[in-house]
């Protein structure tokens, strides 16, 4: 296969030389790892460009162990390397509290370990990983698990450490997700298994019995003698026993259970059934009479369990039962005490991270480490794990996934700092104040209300409707038993056996697995994710519903950027593409956001133009120079400093200076999601809608005007108020549905009857919840309420259809006219026709849907708007994150 | 290196063995095939030749093509995958070449046997005893080889092709011996323990197994490892192909019984088999769109690819023939298809279709693996495409054509209520053309495998043959403990499918020997028809001609209650007549028309000069001369033998019988005989001669009943 | 027909093996993972060409 030519074989100065021409090489030069744009400082290696030092890292190490098919296996196999991974970054894992926590076991010669690693994307991802034993002695056996984006690790500690294969790993770019939570260990379930193995018993009897017993109904002739019969007979028993015990487990808890609690949900018929035809056919057996019932038992079964695999749909990529604990980092940079002189240059040190880094200036630790008063470390993108007070700044802190402020709020020093914010922008020093688990958001979340034990979500309409069927079912029985005991003392037991038998609501306990399982999916198509098909029985039921505003009606990240040019300078308030292009070029070198979202909002088909003398001041702005140009961009303040004085501007504010000239400002705000006024006139009909912001009130107007006047809109509100809030409705007998994304919305999140998380990347942190909602659907929840009432109608007439055959049935059953062979026909047909019936009419609500979903792709990305002529009319930009 | 690096070797060289025996056996098996076909319309084609009559070279044609091509083809696919699938060089060297030298031996065995007249007559298992053994031994090697392997892998995942493979083996080995239980009487003779109806229900039991597990399951497999590699994408849903296992391997074993519907067989058992085929529709189809699922988005590559191609055809084949199947187990449609010709065309779009084209997409996709270059001419494949693809067009459609129309000329009756066509030789002259372009067909699939010989040969000879591929793995650390949910945990459990395999066993066994014993205690084989004698000493040695020359390949024994047979033939066939057949000779096909009432029909010199040139006294009937048979005295010596092995096996000969006083019946009724031929105006009929003994065997066939009360055949099976 | 006597139980024998292999194959979690497997399928043929000396590599080189 083609690979690249060896290196070693060039010498160093054909090298050189290639190396020279390299620096002519157009704009557009890709990066050989991750295909991303090379640009600004550029790294060659031979014929091959890398976009970073840690892509072109990641070549040298496969290179160099002759893997460098991962190139050809997939055309994006590369994953870009945010930063060079340093060995000491992931030191703490090898704290034996943590390492022991992390590992699924470990012993003298083999340690195992399972990471999630959401950078796994495509078949090459497999096959690199599981060439990781190539890498680096010691590492053993990797099983990538691709839907689940987990990898199983074995490795000997003797020959290396955990933090060495993490650090292989990240240095890759599979860097494994560590959260806090990841020390808790993770839950195993047996539970699909243990129906898997139920199902295939259920179904080999079921298979094996219904070929004797049909081939029976079809006549027995030269078999008619009774040693056949027997024989038959008993394998059919012996096939049937362990259905009925092992495979119908489930129900015999079930059943037991629910009359404990004196309430008759669906499982008491359906296991009286199944006792029912199962006592019967051995009687019959045993007695010579028959060939007994247990085809249609295990048929029965068989298609119960199938129901109960259909609605028990899990989600690799999702989870719904999250805390703040997989929302933390499972260590922090710790700085150790030092003399402050010391102290200064390790922090002029942090920006780029030099070989200083290694020295024990700075560790990381676990979370669980930290105490009161220690100096932590926060980079850009990083979590303040506790409150703490700022030491050095200034801080630009994201809270909008905490408070709900949809705003970065900038800190200076000595700032009180609360747990879960985000740094952006460059790196911080913080003193912890309070212990991560005293802090704000962890003591938040201790509070009962916040705790509050997820509920078991119950086939509510099933019960209501088998309470009665049951009833009547037993009534009929007694009954028809009555009759014939008058009539025909014989046939008493038998009529009353076979309604029991005929009766068995296996129709009715698939109607709403089905219907319901298959609207489960209709929705995850949608990227509607359910966390049980029965949570659709709660949404039809909704009469309320409540939006928390950033993130949720708000896009977190998005907004709009506008350039408000300054009508005192010479060239016009607009800017030129020329211009445009050197602030494109410039906002391409920082990592602050508001600099990257006005990079994305900007941005056409713009190569950067190479910068130089970059230099970025965290907290007040950068410079540098584009083809000659010195250019200016940041705050007010800085730019003053500077003598440089422009326009007074609301809100986050770029402000631009080319040349010592200020030419304006881009404004930054939040972005109401496109459509949110056709989701509160659909909601508006039929269901009260409230919105709750722990923002301040500034956009209140916006929202007054789209909701209209009979929506509650509630801004600075705390979690607990947005808590209380829902209990308040529900108090007023309402059926609350919560629509919230953030950490702040949790425990809003519980306390609803659903809790909808709002993703804007599925498989991204969510908190607890019943639904999983992608962002560009929230628009949509009118059209998912909808669904959600006719897929419980579909429920219904599938009740009044298997009803109907239950009718027959019972019929035929109480004048004791019961045969094996009508009840082997009656009780497939029934259920199929009931599965296929749920199936069909959800799936086809479900079209609908689909219609609705396609005309709400969201805007395409950076759509351009130039402005209209009028020069104060500004240049208004979308930008969706 | 690193020290946790495992480096180790795949052995090819026992693929390219297998593999090019895989193509030798095939062209042997085809021509044998063209051959026999162009003796239906041209009969001197045996050239006088004792060995090459379309009875003895039927049974060679079938098991060249099923064991020699087919079970070659599966072994080179097995050997292949098998060994990267578990990424681990197979178990033991020797045992493969064991299995591959022992395996060509056997199919040796069979080639020379069967010309030679030795075969027990069990379709798909003509072999005898000795051969049996050997391929027992050969299987039990080839086994032990695949388990172990499966046991020393390094991935801990068993890929659905591995289960298919594992499958196989397992139910292959039980069927076989199952099937072969027989009592040798001499070296090259055996009669087989079960008599008559049971002989027929083990027999079909084994025979549509065979077609299951030899034909089906392993190449399933081949085709879930071969397919996405062709189409180098995932098989479209892993999970079905899980599923569509399990559910295939649950239910497959019960296939058979609906071989044999409207036969003598009991009811219950014919509608299991027609139940069995039914329900076996869902797995199969789930498999075929399973695979073509997977080349969607692929189909470009189709277009490109050869091997693609066969493999789309073979999968298409597959879906119309596991369709066709169940239609076929309809009682209805069975009444009109069975003991035609489509049947015949039934089995080779199986054959031909799934079997032969997914073998040459293997090859295809095999050899410029193993010689490391590229296909010779991708040109010359997509020719040998059309050709097969042509050929096997004009086998199949000409099939289907002429058994509909011989099966309706059967049943066709006049006004008067008469047969239409008394006269079974009619309905063959009516599909004679129809088998000339049949072997046109035929021959077309011959050259195009020629093609593929050739085109591989080119390739093998353009590269360099790699013996042995080096991969490498990370060595498996077993851990000293386990922790609570540890993968590894799990591993001395997978020791289970040897203990599975070794428990299975043991259990069969011990269940076959107690479902046995009463076999022979019960007074079973006891005559149940009164009337219904065991053969004479002639009769058994004519009887055991009539299996020598292979009869039953076109003359079926067994007349249906239809009115349309009672008619043609007489009184339909009851179980109990058969109490003394070892092994029985219902047939599957009617080349010619059905025996079991001949008995008396003709006289003696009728049968002598038929037998001498069917043509002298049915102008135009397709039926090769047995003029050897005037001419050969007939072996007496081993007599004594062969009864006693009959007694063996239940037939009543009194004790001691077999010392004189059988040899004495014997010439009595052979003198007897050759009276009867000088009637006929044979003249020099000789007592001493092959042909007498048939004669009387001829003449006995279905008489026994007719000196029976009726009503005595219910009773008598329903006493069984 | 006492040999149906044989048959039923053989195949019943026989069908219970696959059983017991099935309940095997899903306690030891082999349909765990229904996916990664026939994606690994495909990956098989890749090898690893011999490896070389990291240090050969010529240091890489910033540029402007």
């Amino acid at each position: 296969m083609a690979l690249p030519k060896p290196v070693q074989s060039s010498n160093l100065n054909d090298s050189v030389t290639i190396l020279a021409t390299a620096g002519n090489v157009p704009e557009a030069a890709l990066c050989f790892h991750c295909g991303t744009l090379c640009c600004g400082t550029r790294f060659a290696l031979v014929d091959k460009f890398f976009c970073c030092q840690g892509c072109q890292t990641v070549y040298e190490i496969l290179s160099a162990n002759g893997l460098t098919d991962f190139y050809q296996l997939s055309a994006t196999a590369g994953v870009r390397i945010a930063a060079t991974v340093k060995s000491e970054q992931y030191q703490f894992l090898d704290a034996p509290t943590v390492r022991e926590k992390l590992v699924d076991f470990s012993d003298a010669k083999l340690t195992r370990v399972t990471f999630h690693i959401p950078s796994i994307h495509c078949i090459a991802c497999v096959w690199l990983l599981e060439n990781l034993f190539r890498l680096k002695s010691g590492i053993g056996q990797t099983q990538v698990n691709f839907p689940r984006k987990e990898i199983a690790l074995s490795f000997d500690l003797a020959q290396t450490k955990l933090s060495e294969v993490v650090t292989l790993l990240a240095s890759l770019g599979y860097e494994p997700e560590l959260k806090l939570s990841a020390l808790e260990g993770k839950p195993k379930s047996t539970g699909p298994r243990r129906l898997w193995m139920q199902l295939g018993l259920a179904g080999f009897a079921f298979g094996n019995i219904m070929l004797f017993s049909i081939s029976a109904y079809l006549g027995l002739d030269a078999f008619a003698g009774p040693g056949f019969r027997k024989m038959v007979g008993l394998i059919s028993f012996l096939l049937a026993t362990p259905v009925v015990i092992y495979s119908a487990a489930e129900y015999w808890k079930a059943a037991e259970r629910s009359l404990r609690q004196k309430l008759l949900n669906i499982d008491v018929p359906i296991a009286a059934g199944v006792a029912a035809i199962y006592l019967q056919s051995c009687y019959e057996v045993f007695s010579g009479r028959g060939e007994g019932y247990f085809d249609s038992l295990c048929g029965l079964i068989f298609f119960l369990l199938c129901g109960r695999l259909f609605q028990q749909k899990t989600y690799d990529r999702l989870a719904f039962d999250r805390d703040y604990k997989s929302f933390f980092p499972l260590a922090v940079t710790r700085k150790e005490r030092r003399s402050p002189a010391r102290l200064d240059d390790a922090m002029t040190n942090l920006k780029s991270i030099g070989p200083e880094a290694g020295t024990p200036v700075e560790a990381q630790v676990s979370l669980a480490q930290l105490a009161v008063g220690d100096r932590l470390i926060i980079r850009n993108g990083e979590l303040i794990p506790a409150d703490s007070k700022l030491i050095n700044g200034p801080a630009l802190i994201d809270y909008s996934f905490v408070t709900g402020e949809s705003e970065p709020v900038e800190k200076k020093a000595d700032d009180y700092l609360y747990a879960g914010g985000r740094q952006v922008g460059s790196a911080i020093e913080v003193e912890m104040v309070k212990a991560v688990s005293q802090s704000y958001l962890t003591s938040l979340w201790n509070q009962d209300a916040f705790r509050k034990e997820k509920r078991e979500w119950l086939n509510q309409i099933t019960d209501t409707y088998s309470q009665r069927f049951t009833k009547i079912v037993i009534t009929i029985a007694f009954g028809t038993a009555g009759f014939w005991a008058l009539l025909n003392p014989a046939l008493a037991v038998k009529s009353f056996t076979s309604v029991l038998i005929v009766a068995c609501p296996c129709a009715l306990a698939l109607a709403a697995p089905f219907a319901l399982g298959t609207a489960q999916r209709v929705l995850s198509r949608r990227n509607v994710y359910l966390k049980h098909p029965y949570v659709i029985e709660t949404l039809a039921a909704v009469d309320s519903v409540v939006f928390d505003k950033t993130g949720t009606l708000t896009a977190a990240g998005a907004g709009s950027v506008t350039w408000m040019g300054a009508p005192a300078s010479g060239q016009g308030v607009r800017l030129s593409e020329t211009e445009e292009r050197w602030l494109f070029s410039m906002t391409r070198h920082s990592t602050h956001p508001l600099p990257v979202r006005i990079g994305e909002a900007i941005q056409r088909d713009y190569f950067p133009e190479p910068v130089r003398s970059f230099l970025e001041t965290p907290g007040c702005g950068m410079e540098g120079s584009v083809a000659g140009h010195e250019i200016w961009m940041g705050s007010a303040a800085w730019l003053a400093t500077r003598n440089v004085f422009g326009l007074k501007l609301e809100g986050s504010v770029v402000h631009v200076a080319i040349d010592g000239r200020y030419r304006g400002g881009y404004v930054l705000a939040s972005a109401v999601r496109p459509e949110t006024e056709r989701l509160a006139s659909g909601l508006s009909t039929g269901c009260e809608v409230a919105l709750l912001s722990g923002d301040n009130e500034k956009e209140r107007g916006r929202f007054a005007a789209m909701f209209g006047p009979g929506t509650q809109l509630n801004f600075n509100q705390s979690p607990l108020d947005k808590l209380n809030f829902i209990k308040h409705r529900q108090d007023a007998g309402k059926t609350v549905m919560m629509v919230g994304d953030g950490l702040n919305d949790a425990g809003a999140l519980r306390q609803a009857d659903v809790g909808v998380a709002v993703v804007e990347k599925v498989g991204a942190f969510a908190p607890a919840s019943d639904v999983i909602l992608a962002a560009d659907m929230v628009t949509r929840t009118a059209e998912v309420l909808r669904y959600a009432k006719q897929s419980v109608c579909v429920v219904r007439v599938a009740f009044w259809i298997s009803a109907a055959y239950n009718l027959i049935g019972v019929a035929i059953a109480a004048s004791g006219k019961l045969s094996p062979v009508v009840c082997a026909i009656l009780m497939p047909v029934s259920s199929v026709t009931v599965v296929a019936f749920a199936c069909g009419a959800a799936t086809g609500l479900g079209r609908g849907l689909r219609g609705a979903e396609k005309t709400n792709l969201p805007p395409p990305n950076l759509q351009l708007q130039r402005a209209g002529l009028k020069p104060d009319v500004p240049i208004v930009m979308e930008a969706q994150s | 290196m690193n020290s946790n690096i495992e480096t180790f070797k795949y052995d090819n060289r026992i693929v390219r063995a297998f593999a090019i025996a895989t193509i030798i056996w095939g062209i042997v098996g085809f021509s044998a095939g063209l051959l026999i076909a162009c003796q239906l319309f041209w009969p001197d084609l045996n050239l006088n030749l004792q060995f090459t009559t379309f009875g003895r070279l039927r049974p060679l044609h079938t098991n060249a093509v099923i064991f020699a091509f087919v079970g070659n083809g599966m072994f080179t696919g097995i050997y292949y995958s098998l060994q990267r699938l578990c990424k681990a060089r197979m178990f033991s060297d020797f045992l493969s070449w064991a299995n591959f030298w022992g395996w060509q031996a056997i199919i040796v065995g069979a080639a020379i046997t069967l010309p030679l007249g030795l075969t027990t007559s069990k379709e798909y298992a003509e072999l005898e005893w000795p051969i049996d053994i050997a391929i027992t031994l050969v299987w039990v090697f080839f086994t032990i080889n695949l388990i172990g392997t499966i046991l020393k892998r390094r991935e801990k995942h068993l890929y659905v092709a591995i289960w298919f493979y594992i499958a196989t083996a397992i139910t292959v080995a039980l069927l076989h011996i199952v099937n072969s239980l027989e009592v040798p009487a001499t070296a090259f003779k055996s009669y087989s323990i079960y008599a008559g109806v049971q002989d027929a229900l083990v027999q079909w039991w084994y025979g549509h197994n065979a077609v299951a597990f030899f034909l089906t399951t392993p190449y399933l497999g081949l085709m879930y490892y071969f397919l996405p590699k062709a189409a180098e994408r995932p098989v479209f849903s892993y999970r079905l192909s899980i599923i569509h296992f399990w559910a295939l391997i649950f239910i497959y074993i019960w296939a058979g019984p609906h071989h044999l519907l409207y036969t003598a067989l009991p009811d219950w058992a014919q509608s299991l088999g027609m139940v069995f085929s039914v329900m076996l529709i869902a797995p199969s189809w789930g498999g075929m769109l399973n695979g073509l699922l997977t080349l969607r988005g692929a189909w470009d590559r189709v277009r490109t690819e050869p091997m693609l191609k066969f493999m789309v055809v073979a999968l298409t084949a597959y879906g119309m023939a596991t369709l066709e199947g169940p239609v076929l187990a309809i009682k209805s449609v069975n009444s009109l298809s069975h003991y035609t010709d489509w049947t015949i065309a039934h089995v080779h779009t199986g054959a031909l279709g799934w079997n032969g084209f997914l073998t040459f997409s293997m090859l295809y996709w095999l050899f410029p693996r193993l010689w490391n270059t590229k296909l010779y001419s991708v040109k010359l494949a997509n020719w040998h495409f059309w050709i097969a693809l042509l050929g096997m067009m004009f086998y199949v459609v000409p099939m289907y054509a002429s058994g509909i129309t011989q099966g309706l000329m059967w049943k066709q009756f006049t006004k008067e209520g008469f047969l239409q066509y008394p006269n079974f030789l009619e309905t063959v002259l009516q599909i004679v053309p129809l088998y000339k372009l049949r072997a046109l067909g035929g021959s077309l699939y011959i050259i195009g495998a020629l093609l593929m010989v050739y085109n591989l040969w080119r390739t093998a000879r353009a590269g360099k043959f790699e013996p042995e591929t080096e991969a490498q793995a990370a060595v498996v650390a077993k851990p000293t403990h386990h922790a609570a949910d540890d993968p590894w945990k799990h591993r001395w459990l997978e020791a289970k499918p040897l203990t599975l395999t070794v428990l299975a066993f043991v259990a069969v066994l011990i269940g076959g020997l107690i479902e046995m014993v009463p076999m022979f205690l019960v007074k079973e084989n006891v005559p149940t028809i009164t009337s219904v004698k065991p053969y004479t000493p002639l009769e058994v040695l004519g009887r055991d001609i009539y299996i020598r020359e292979g009869c039953v390949g076109c003359h079926s024994q067994m007349v249906r209650p239809f009115r349309s047979e009672t008619e043609r033939y007489g009184e339909y066939s009851k179980a109990g007549e058969f109490v003394f057949e070892h092994p029985f000779l219902w047939g599957s096909k009617r080349t010619g028309p059905d025996l079991h009432r001949l008995g008396g029909k003709y006289p003696d010199a009728w049968h002598y000069n038929h037998m001498d040139d069917p043509r002298s006294t049915s102008p135009g009937s397709v039926m090769p001369r047995y003029p050897w048979l005037l001419t050969q005295t007939l072996e007496t010596n081993s007599l004594p033998a062969r009864l006693k092995a009959l007694r063996k096996v239940g037939v009543p000969y009194p004790d001691g019988y077999e010392h004189g006083a059988a040899q004495k019946d014997l010439v009595k009724q052979a003198n007897a005989i050759v009276i009867g031929l000088k009637v006929g105006a044979v003249e020099n009929a000789m007592a001493d001669k092959e042909i007498v003994a048939l004669i009387a065997y001829l003449q006995r066939l279905g008489k026994d009943i007719k000196a029976a009360p009726a009503e005595t055949t219910t009773t008598s099976e329903t006493a069984l | 027909m006492i040999v149906i006597f044989l048959l039923i139980p053989l195949s019943i024998v026989i069908a219970i093996c696959f059983l017991a292999a099935f309940i095997w194959a899903v306690r030891s979690g082999q349909y765990e993972d229904t996916c990664t497997p026939a994606m690994r399928l495909l990956l098989e043929e890749k090898k690893s060409t011999p490896p070389e000396p990291a240090n050969e590599f010529p240091t890489k080189s910033e540029m402007k």
